[in-house]
């Protein structure tokens, strides 16, 4: 570090101003960076984020398709939206994959990181283990699954017949093709929530945990009176990710069925992008997103709730 | 990876050593869970179509044959390229924009930094799916670009560019926000004594404080990569030629009619597109996880 300073020495004395002439100009020039330094990401985040979700809602409000005109038409796309039949199935199928993934997920990676953290051999290999799904690209993901459900010859129905089970059609039966897609998700989803769960639970007070075992506490007993309510905070912070997270699944769906059998497997995602690309229904798209928005906020009150009764028992 | 240090182990009280291999059964099988699908994915790659016809775990032999031909087949190494511009492109970008905002959040007197921090907060949590529809018309319409004239209108903007591939994704406010978290943990008094030296400040940000920050700097660096490589629903709206297409749109092109998939090519090229992720988060494990335990990105 002093190397560094003293490169950076200048050659010529430093001026000799009054001191506080000299700080409010120090304080000036530091005022003027400071603005200079924050403008691009000030401008950035205007224009592509800012200017969009407001555009979002003013659009859907419209009927806006990429010409000229358009028109005001109230709340006449949300009408619509709800007399559609692909919104409908979009929106059963997403709070469906949301309700079993996140349940389901976070119960698994919970148990996965306790016993990760039972002090074992090869930790390392481990996480990474858990962890490759979540740094692979999605649609990667999805083709390696895609192979893997072929019902001709696909690593799936291979491990079916060892265990004597007929081979069954996964993503192309109506009834097999939502929970194949939410047994990708479930698999892919495992790291991130693990590795986050590791580190709170290294953050449980040991001072609780051995008093706790003096007092001739069963681990059960320390589990439900010390670490779980030690993980109230970062059981929320996991939901919300995951709810943020399930809503937006499009990758998987996109490259493994385009929403079919049917409408078996179409979600939101997926249906605002027919809509605004192919349809190039863009006001009525905009409309689906707003209600993608108010739903996302809707499960994280809930989830919020759910905290807070927990806390209180 | 772990080094375990050989040593006696000390004699466990027997009543919990059952359960202690079960742990093991158990996380292990779970990690198979989790590998088998790449294994088999590499496997794939390397079969001939006789071999994929059935179900089998092992190739024949091992046809090195086949990456050549997928290559062949689609213009996987081009979409590696244009993948890896993309990345780089769009990271450089990220560290140029976030460090320079998340120093001045931490840093420097600026009035209403507190809000201006709340503001980056709350743009973090606006999920893309959202701003989907009106960020592709804002990016449609940037003048001066793809033939618009001044005010945006008569052309494609940045659709099908490497502007409207890099810019609209870059600087993400949830790296602004990191960056300042760990600037706020430096020393105020190296700055000082830099001032007092006669250093301007954006020679304090660039030749002082930014070197201390390198973990956060490789941090930005590996997410901003990952999210780069991994994207698929940006591209797929805005480009519509082969010459841009990154490595995951055209996997889901090549993968787009299962009936008639050459799969050991898709797995060839789904490989290239997995393998070099995966390597860098081994190598940049610990960055990851203390990263990831900070901030869960992916539901």
């Amino acid at each position: 570090m002093s190397a560094t300073l003293e490169r950076t020495a200048p050659t010529v004395a430093p001026r000799r101003l009054t001191p506080a002439k000299d700080s409010r100009k120090l304080i000036r020039g530091q005022v003027r960076a400071g603005w200079l330094f924050l403008s691009p990401a000030l401008l950035h985040s205007a224009i592509f984020i800012v200017i969009p979700v407001v555009a979002a809602v003013v659009l859907s409000f419209t009927d806006y398709s990429f010409g000229d005109s358009w028109a005001w038409v109230g709340f006449g796309n949300y009408v619509d939206l709800f007399k559609d039949q692909d919104f409908r199935a979009a929106l059963v199928n997403t709070i469906l994959y949301a309700v079993v993934v996140i349940p389901v997920s976070m119960a698994l990676s919970l148990a996965v990181a306790i016993g990760l953290n039972q002090k074992i051999k090869g930790l390392g290999f481990f996480r990474t283990a858990f962890y490759i799904p979540t740094v692979t690209a999605t649609v990667a993901v999805a083709t390696i699954w895609l192979w893997i459900y072929n019902p001709g010859s696909g690593l799936a129905n291979g491990f079916l017949s060892l265990f004597g089970f007929a081979p069954g059609r996964w993503l192309s039966d109506p009834n097999t093709a939502l929970p194949s897609l939410m047994l990708v998700g479930i698999w892919q989803g495992l790291g991130t929530k693990i590795i986050i769960y590791l580190a709170a639970l290294q953050g449980v007070s040991r001072d609780l945990l051995e008093s706790a075992s003096l007092d001739g506490a069963s681990r059960w007993q320390k589990f439900a009176n010390v670490t779980w309510p030690a993980l109230g905070p970062v059981q929320f912070f996991v939901l919300v990710t995951s709810i943020v997270g399930t809503f937006q699944v499009f990758d998987l769906v996109y490259v493994m069925t385009k929403g079919g059998p049917g409408t078996e497997t179409t979600v939101l995602v997926l249906d605002i992008y027919q809509n605004a690309f192919q349809a190039l229904r863009l006001g009525f798209a905009s409309a689906e997103t707003v209600i993608m928005m108010l739903l996302i906020a809707i499960f994280i009150g809930l989830g919020r709730l759910l905290q807070k009764a927990d806390v209180n028992d | 990876m772990t080094s375990a240090t050989v040593t006696a182990p000390i004699a466990a009280p027997s009543a919990w050593r059952p359960g202690r291999i079960l742990l093991y059964v158990v996380l292990t099988v779970g990690a198979l869970l989790m590998i088998t699908p790449f294994l088999w994915m590499v496997l794939t790659a390397f079969k001939s179509d006789l071999e994929i016809a059935k179900f089998s775990w092992l190739p024949g032999e091992l046809r090195w044959h086949n990456f050549v031909e997928a290559m062949r087949t689609a213009p996987f190494l081009r979409y590696f390229r244009n993948s890896l511009f993309i990345a780089v492109g769009e990271t450089a970008f990220t560290l140029a924009v976030c460090t320079t905002a998340g120093y001045a959040l931490a840093k420097l007197p600026i009035k209403g930094s507190k809000a201006l921090l709340s503001y980056f907060i709350l743009l973090l949590l606006v999920p893309f799916q959202i701003i989907l529809v009106p960020l592709f018309l804002i990016v449609k319409s940037i003048p001066l670009f793809g033939g618009n004239n001044i005010l945006g209108q008569g052309g494609i903007g940045w659709l099908n560019s490497w502007w409207g591939l890099i810019i609209p994704l870059g600087a993400a406010p949830l790296f602004t926000f990191l960056a300042r978290q760990f600037y706020v943990s430096v020393p105020n008094e190296l700055a000082q004594a830099a001032r007092v030296d006669g250093l301007g400040e954006f020679g304090i940000f660039w030749r002082i404080m930014t070197p201390l920050i390198k973990p956060a700097l490789i941090t930005i660096c590996v997410f901003q990569i990952e999210a780069a490589w991994n994207g698929f629903l940006w591209p797929l709206m805005i480009t519509t030629s082969d010459t841009m297409r990154p490595l995951q749109l055209g996997l889901a092109i090549f993968a787009q009619n299962p009936a008639e998939v050459q799969w050991p090519y898709l797995m060839a090229g789904t490989a290239l597109a997995t393998l070099p992720m995966i390597v860098m988060f081994v190598f940049a494990q610990k960055r990851f996880v203390e990263g990831m335990a900070n901030v869960g990105i992916k539901g």
